[in-house]
């Protein structure tokens, strides 16, 4: 697999801004960890076994809040929750009839926001028996990029500012912002993505925990049965 | 904060993530992709992703939280500015966005 021309192809579509957006942000975070009193190794194992960067910060924000290791798994999974859309979402993509569940497992580690927008960005324009070598090279460069930037930014947290560090953290939101807007295409991907940001912010208040959740459910599925009719691109 | 309590944190929350993952390919497992539920479940997460967005911006945690809400949503609205004035340009709009965002935070 790692010496196949789709694979190669999917680390190269990775290089450049897609690894920029999530790099910066997890350069930003082992910076964080630095100054949270963690050590290099387990700021390695946090990207390294986790790749999905809000959860990251809740989990250290509750550690260091005195939260129990139960609050702790709670709060990551709701945080991370959209990953289970996403994947049950792009696994049909990418499998062919020749891809192990082993490996539908394997490359589910590599399912982030990032890789989730390229990948949908790309797919028509490969062959099926190519996707999952594609995707394995395009969300496994990310997810190698992550953890070499959450390293290096744990090492050099002194030499950046922390002006610079926030301005960091906010190039992946923006880039995320930028791939929604690109989506904004069919009529119940506008609803969807309008109605998901609407609610977000007025079920904030009223169910802290859930909002993400429950907007992004409310909001896809009002956008789906809206336009049900409509041909998907 | 021990180192095993750090260890055990660690462990848990990539478990809780892995399990959203997993459950994600173990309910893909009849989907086709040209099914009326793919096309529904991927509203929902364009739906998720836009809030989890909206979320970031406006009640953002973290170190982002110590910027302030003018400076993220002047930078927001750039971003999407600089994006449609020059004909998409991913790299442009973030990057355009992010530096705008340095200044702003430096001077408010």
């Amino acid at each position: 697999m790692f010496s196949s021309q789709p694979f190669k192809d999917g680390v190269k579509h990775a290089i450049g801004v897609p690894a920029l957006g999530l790099g910066s942000s997890m350069f930003a975070f082992g910076a964080f960890l630095h100054s949270s009193g963690f050590d290099i190794f387990q700021s390695f194992l946090s990207t390294f076994f986790t790749f999905a960067l809000p959860g990251q910060f809740v989990m250290a924000e509750t550690i260091l809040a005195g939260g129990t290791l139960l609050n702790i798994f709670l709060a990551v999974l709701l945080t991370n929750a959209r990953l289970y859309p996403m994947t049950v979402n792009l696994t049909p993509v990418i499998r062919n009839e020749n891809t192990s569940k082993l490996k539908q497992y394997i490359a589910a580690h590599f399912i982030a926001v990032t890789s989730w927008f390229n990948m949908f960005a790309i797919h028509r324009s490969l062959k099926q028996e190519d996707k999952f070598d594609y995707f394995v090279g395009l969300g496994g460069f990310l997810w190698a990029n992550s953890v070499l930037c959450t390293v290096l930014g744990y090492l050099f947290s002194n030499i950046v500012s922390h002006e610079i560090l926030i301005g960091m953290v906010f190039l992946n939101p923006m880039y995320f912002l930028i791939m929604t807007v690109s989506n904004l295409k069919e009529k119940k991907m506008i609803t969807s993505i309008t109605l998901g940001a609407l609610l977000s912010i007025l079920l904030n208040k009223i169910f802290p925990g859930w909002s993400i959740l429950i907007a992004g459910v409310g909001a896809g599925s009002i956008g789906y049965f809206l336009f049900k009719g409509e041909p998907s691109e | 904060m021990s180192n095993q309590l750090i260890y055990m944190s660690i462990l848990v929350a990539s478990l809780g993530t892995y399990f959203c993952r997993a459950f994600g390919v173990l309910s893909a497992r009849n989907i086709s992709p040209n099914s009326p539920v793919f096309n529904w479940i991927k509203c929902v997460s364009i739906g998720v992703i836009s809030a989890v967005i909206a979320r970031i911006i406006l009640f953002p945690a973290g170190i982002l939280g110590e910027s302030t809400s003018f400076s993220r949503i002047v930078c927001t609205l750039i971003a999407l500015g600089v994006y449609f004035y020059f004909k998409k340009n991913v790299l442009l709009a973030v990057l355009s966005s992010a530096i705008c965002f340095g200044i702003l935070n430096h001077f408010l």
